[in-house]
């Protein structure tokens, strides 16, 4: 189960995620950012109760983070030591702006 | 009530062809015996009637319009057919005749609690009934039979009902068929064949689910077993049993309920399982007992019994469980298979001691003797245990990305057993999740295979096996990805099983048997 909720203010993003980003809620992610994500210049994801994430979901991040390279900024807020173990193993803490 | 006296009773027999040529006179014959007799019931005799065309069966209607009860009886295949094409075995009581059987002289290849079976010809075996009013009995089982076989349970369904004597019988096609205890009597070499193709079979038995109310729920008669023994216990722990019973969960999974190797049959290179009777849904713990008294509980004060039942002597026996329970629960982990069992004799027991007592077993001896044993061991073994329930060690289930719950579910179930640390667990989930995507994706054509995974949960420690019969395919060969790059030079591809590799103690893959055999080992801290 993934609960995703999304604010706009003007350009910057906000994305809220709740739950689990695997396999099979992946795809639930990746077709809400493709609503949403050519508007925006400013991408947040806060992963404040976002408890689990495989590479599924790593590889939606990857695509996010090569758009909005081209287009703005994105940051990841309020990463769980689970989560931030993941991103740390995979070097995708090189790649993401973390901010905890 | 009608009352079935000779003036409210009019039987009449028919014989021969009934046709356009002697319709009108049969007609004639049959009116003028229920004259001034409408309120008659008349039942027809028509076990000599050869023949009857739609002429005939206007008769019968006409018949009908006077005497509205009437019923038709001994009724041939071939005459049965007409009266079930034209409708008529709807508007009034039709018996097909019953084939008469003989069972003298003739093979006794089983012998069950409702019924004993008996080879009559090199294809056909007839299962004959205790009880003689077993038409009930019959359909029900024939019933149950036709639902496992829909739901994919190979067995055999009985063709035909026939009389054998006074008692009724179900006729199975058998082909040359021999029954697995047959074979651990005669052939102690395949003791290993049997356990392996035995416990397959259980394990599709208990892996099938069965619509809502199609079966009876074992948790119900269980509990009715334990409240039946709370005027023969201490009060305390007839109290502990009734509770224990009721808080194992629902389960809709199917149970044969009488599993033992007399009901599992090798026809040509098919196993088949008979005797359906006993079908029911429940959690595995109850099949489990009635296994364990098969196999030891009749016969743990008397070896002799296991031998005249089952063929085999009880060492025999004893191996059989042993290896049966080991291949099931998928571990030879000695501790956690006692534990096992000990909550399967805490159900079997039970059921022993209620089924001794109605039998009046307190009223003789030797029935004392064995209800004061089985208790005794079923008072110790309710101090030692709070649950009856226990999950296997091993799964099997159909590869497919729509299982990753399932196999996410029965992993955290062991990991949460042994408190497993929530980063730990995580990054174990991880690595189940990258794994088993990576076979339903890559090992089979979609849905086309299944996959294995067994798991040794211990504190501190993990190990997860994961064995599929697909492409051979080594992920450790696999070459890592560049974690250094940055974003736009990252490639995605790999990344699930590197994750593995460097969150895991220990990964380790062989291909044997033609098959890809995959083991994670995480360990962590203990407090």
């Amino acid at each position: 189960m993934l609960n995703i909720t999304k604010t706009f203010d003007n350009d910057a993003l906000q994305i809220a995620l709740e739950g689990r980003l695997d396999t099979t809620t992946a795809p639930d992610l990746e077709s809400a950012l493709n609503e949403s994500i050519n508007d925006a210049k400013e991408l947040t994801l806060d992963f404040g109760k976002l408890e689990y994430i495989s590479s599924a979901g790593l590889r939606v991040l990857l695509s996010a983070q090569k758009i909005m390279n081209q287009q703005g900024s994105m940051k990841v807020i309020n990463v769980r030591d689970e989560i931030n173990d993941i991103f740390e193993v995979t070097g995708f803490s090189d790649i993401l702006t973390i901010e905890s | 009530m009608p009352d079935a006296g000779s003036d409210n009773l009019i039987t009449i027999d028919l014989e021969g062809r009934i046709d356009s040529n002697n319709a009108s006179a049969v007609e004639e014959k049959l009116l003028s015996q229920v004259e001034g007799k409408s309120n008659a019931s008349v039942r027809i005799k028509a076990d000599k009637l050869e023949y009857i065309s739609s002429a005939g069966l206007r008769v019968l209607l006409h018949l009908k319009k006077t005497n509205p009860n009437l019923s038709i009886t001994g009724v041939n295949p071939e005459v049965y057919e007409v009266f079930e094409m034209t409708g008529f075995t709807q508007m009034m009581n039709v018996e097909k005749a019953y084939r008469v059987v003989s069972v003298e002289g003739c093979e006794e290849i089983g012998r069950g609690a409702n019924g004993t079976i008996y080879r009559i010809d090199q294809d056909n075996v007839v299962k004959v009934y205790n009880n003689a009013d077993a038409l009930e009995e019959i359909q029900h089982e024939r019933e149950v039979a036709r639902l496992a076989l829909v739901l994919g349970i190979p067995t055999a369904i009985s063709y035909d009902v026939v009389r054998v004597g006074d008692s009724y019988g179900s006729v199975f096609e058998l082909l040359n068929a021999r029954s697995f205890s047959k074979i651990l009597a005669t052939e102690p070499d395949k003791m290993d064949w049997c356990v392996k193709e035995y416990v397959d079979m259980l394990k599709l038995i208990h892996g099938t689910i069965v619509p809502e109310g199609e079966l009876p729920d074992m948790r119900q008669i269980a509990i009715g077993w334990a409240e039946y023994l709370r005027d023969y216990l201490p009060a305390e722990s007839a109290k502990k049993l009734v509770a224990l019973m009721c808080a194992v969960p629902k389960d809709n999974h199917m149970l044969h309920g009488d599993y033992h190797t007399k009901n599992l049959e090798i026809q040509g290179d098919e196993v088949l399982l008979i005797d359906m009777d006993t079908l029911a849904v429940g959690h595995p713990v109850f099949e489990l007992a009635s296994m364990f008294n098969a196999f030891i509980g009749f016969s743990e004060l008397d070896h002799e019994i296991v031998k005249k039942f089952q063929g085999f002597d009880f060492e025999t026996s004893t191996v059989f469980w042993r290896k049966t329970l080991q291949a099931y629960l998928g571990t030879d982990d000695e501790e956690f298979i006692r534990e096992v069992e000990d909550k399967a004799r805490i159900v079997g027991y039970t059921r022993l001691i209620r089924r001794l007592i109605r039998r009046r077993g307190l009223e003789n001896e030797e029935g004392r003797a064995r209800i004061g044993f089985w208790t005794d061991e079923l008072l110790k073994l309710l101090d030692q245990y709070d649950s009856l329930v226990f999950t296997c060690c091993a799964v099997d289930m159909e590869a497919t990305k729509d299982n990753l719950p399932r196999a996410m579910a029965f992993i955290d179930e062991h990991l949460e057993s042994v408190d497993c640390p929530m980063k730990e667990k995580m990054q174990i989930d991880v690595a189940v999740e990258e794994i088993f995507i990576n076979i339903a994706n890559y090992a089979y054509d979609p849905g086309k295979g299944k996959v294995t995974i067994r798991v040794e949960a211990q504190e501190g420690e993990a190990e997860i096996t994961f064995i599929d019969s697909g492409i051979p395919y080594d992920p450790l060969a696999r070459e890592d990805p560049d974690v250094t790059l940055p974003a736009e030079e990252r490639q995605i591809g790999g990344l699930g099983i590197f994750m593995v590799k460097n969150t895991m103690d220990d990964m380790s893959y062989e291909n044997k048997d033609g098959k890809n055999i995959l083991t994670l080992t995480k360990k962590w801290e203990t407090a």
